[in-house]
């Protein structure tokens, strides 16, 4: 091109060549950046959100699942607590009963012990009782027989004199 | 070619600094000459930042992980802000999805473009001839259109813009005149333009202030103009920067008023 026509209205007068290639450039890299670049930046876009929210609902999981944890742990404490507290009355109340229990069965022991003692005591004086009347009675003749020896030849009086001595001794005896 | 530069060479040594000129913008074909498949400097640039921007984007999106490293951090912080702060900003995340690579590919492409102009070797954007921002601008116009078409119907639309709801008639006729125009012509060339002028103003800014780093710097024997250069060179580095700034700035523009132009294809939103 000769230099004369190169003034500024040439500026805006484009070459053949110029938009030949100036197309071929530009449909060459939209065609790269929308085929590749562009799919590519977006996939890795994609997959580090879907990855960032996969890791908020993981620790949501997470954090849920410790808070279930908890609770449940919490549960049995205040249920195991709530036993030992049972336990504990239980345990007292039995003690109790059993000491009641004990109580009265000694108590009862001893009424018995006491009341069979008291019955044995009882059989033991009135046998005693027995045999004494018996001896005193044979004792009481022979000795007013060895007082009285000479003194009974009548029989009358020696029987009236028996009879009177055995009502006295009754009457001592019952008292 | 080369003879043309030895002679500027030349020139610039007898009578001042090689300043930049609309030559820069048009240089002449060194492959395939004559052919539609002409190749020149600016072009050579942008064949090369388009191999570098693709095996970039395409490694890292090969190596991309789970949990990024600084890289693919910033690439993915990049990403998310033209498909968050762009599109999703303006057309909600419902419409805007199958926007996102379209608004995507233009930032990127046009963000690395722009930032030939201040790599060295390069030193030129490969958005600087009128051709490539055009043809992004026709991408976006093409892709209202079709929105446009599919959402209201070709003649549901064109009504919307001739005769706009809730004007009056007499204004309509001016009105209706200029939303056609709007729609079919000063979209796409004011997003062709804007671009376009952008890195042609960056570019001989920045080549202008080297020229004259160069000459008061290098190429001057006057010892009393050093200090001249070395303003000169500040204002290069000022420049430079101020041109990666614009690089980004220019790259957002554009996406954020394609997407603009697109949603304003939909209907309103009660």
């Amino acid at each position: 091109m000769p230099l004369a026509e190169k003034n500024g209205i040439a500026l805006f007068l484009p070459e053949t060549y110029d938009i030949v290639w100036s197309l071929v450039i530009l449909v060459v890299i939209a065609v790269c950046f929308y085929k590749y670049i562009m799919p590519k930046f977006q996939a890795v876009f994609d997959a580090r959100a879907a990855k960032i929210e996969g890791r908020m609902e993981q620790a949501e999981k997470a954090q849920k699942d410790a808070d279930e944890a908890k609770k449940k742990y919490e549960d049995q404490l205040s249920q195991a607590r709530v036993e030992a507290s049972k336990i504990r009355d239980d345990a007292r109340a039995e003690a109790s009963h059993i000491i009641a229990d004990a109580r009265s069965r000694a108590e009862s022991d001893a009424a018995q012990i006491t009341e069979n003692a008291q019955r044995s005591i009882e059989s033991q004086q009135k046998q005693a009782l027995v045999s004494l009347k018996g001896e005193v009675g044979t004792l009481a003749t022979a000795l007013a027989g060895k007082i009285l020896g000479s003194e009974l030849s009548s029989s009358a009086t020696q029987t009236q004199m028996l009879d009177k001595m055995i009502d006295e001794m009754d009457a001592d005896s019952n008292k | 070619m080369v003879s043309q530069v030895s002679t500027q060479l030349v020139l610039a040594a007898k009578a001042g600094p090689e300043l930049p000129s609309v030559d820069d913008f048009l240089p002449d074909p060194i492959l395939f000459q004559g052919t539609p498949f002409a190749i020149n400097r600016i072009i050579l640039i942008r064949i090369v930042a388009t191999i570098v921007l693709l095996l970039v984007m395409c490694i890292t999106a090969k190596r991309a992980k789970l949990v990024p490293g600084r890289w693919q951090g910033l690439i993915e912080t990049l990403l998310e802000f033209v498909r968050d702060n762009i599109v999703y900003q303006v057309m909600g995340e419902e419409r805007g999805r199958r926007y996102v690579p379209m608004i995507t590919t233009l930032f990127f492409t046009i963000f690395v473009f722009n930032l030939c102009g201040i790599i060295p070797g390069m030193n030129m954007a490969a958005t600087a001839t009128v051709t490539m921002p055009l043809v992004f601008a026709l991408w976006t116009f093409v892709q209202y259109w079709i929105a446009a078409c599919r959402e209201k119907g070709f003649l549901q639309y064109l009504r919307g813009e001739l005769m706009p709801p809730g004007v009056p008639l007499p204004i309509d006729i001016i009105l209706g005149p200029i939303n056609l125009l709007e729609a079919l012509i000063i979209r796409p060339f004011s997003l062709t333009v804007r671009l376009f002028a952008n890195m042609i103003a960056g570019h001989l800014l920045v080549a202008t202030c080297l020229a004259f780093t160069q000459f008061y710097l290098i190429e001057a024997s006057n010892w009393a103009v050093k200090p001249v250069g070395v303003l000169w060179l500040l204002g290069g580095f000022a420049f430079v920067c101020f041109e990666m700034f614009v690089a980004a700035l220019q790259a957002y523009v554009f996406s954020i008023l394609s997407t603009v132009y697109i949603n304003q294809s939909y209907p309103e939103v009660e």
